[in-house]
């Protein structure tokens, strides 16, 4: 893995033996790492769902106190009509759609591909007490 | 052809700590704690200069670190920020740049 400690920091571990010594270093080596590769891991929160309910919970698109919104294509909600937005989702959205559109995978049934990235860009700002949040935080936890 | 620009949430919008070597970041707006190695802290710092693609991130950590497989270093950079989108800390944006982040 990475020999990094800290970001940007300009200060690098003394590769020479000496224990706990840092040396000012105005460069710092940044391993890539490999593709394949992984560097992230998210941490189950305590309200998350079962698997079984992840696969049926559904997230409305826009949450309905913003219903009649259209979503740009980066997820933001602007005013019906706006150009290069879409119209709202014609039915919320699964919790399976919305993993399976988070892996790249098929557009579900009946959406526009371009309109359902702009969903799921929607649905990636969801924040605590939105509706469908519960549902797309649940999406992310490891199974 | 340029590839995706990917954008992420400012600095000051996630707690992190540092794990010795690792970076635990708390996501307030999703609520999420991740574990994030090396290299996903440095290009989340990277983007918190603004949207870029793979090439783009690559030229801006080049600028602070000297980068190790270095040939690769977009292939490798993709495969993280796939990484980081899938877990909600970065997200793509078009190139227009219309929209901000909400809140």
């Amino acid at each position: 893995m990475g020999i990094v400690r800290d970001g940007m920091s300009d200060v690098k571990q003394d590769e020479g033996g000496s224990a706990g010594a840092f040396v000012p270093s105005r460069r710092t080596v940044l391993a890539l790492g490999a593709v394949a590769a992984s560097t992230v891991v998210t941490v189950r929160p305590a309200f998350a769902q079962t698997a079984g309910s992840v696969l049926n919970c559904e997230i409305p698109v826009p949450s309905p106190d913003k219903v009649g919104n259209y979503i740009a294509s980066d997820g933001t909600l602007v005013p019906p009509g706006t150009p290069g937005a879409f119209a709202p989702a014609p039915r919320p959205l699964t919790g399976e759609e919305v993993r399976v559109l988070m892996n790249h995978g098929p557009t579900p049934a009946g959406i526009d591909p371009d309109a359902a990235q702009a969903y799921l860009n929607y649905i990636r700002r969801l924040q605590a007490g939105t509706s469908g949040f519960t549902c797309f935080a649940s999406l992310q936890m490891p199974r | 052809m340029a590839g995706p620009l990917y954008a992420a949430d400012p600095p000051g919008s996630v707690a992190s700590a540092d794990l010795e070597g690792l970076t635990a970041l708390f996501h307030a707006r999703s609520g999420t704690t991740h574990i994030l190695a090396p290299p996903a802290p440095q290009i989340l710092r990277a983007l918190a200069a603004g949207p870029a693609d793979a090439g783009e991130i690559a030229a801006r950590l080049a600028d602070a670190f000297d980068l190790a497989g270095e040939e690769d270093a977009e292939a490798a950079i993709s495969a993280r920020l796939a990484e980081l989108e899938a877990a909600g800390l970065v997200w793509r944006q078009s190139r227009s740049g219309s929209g901000q982040p909400p809140g």
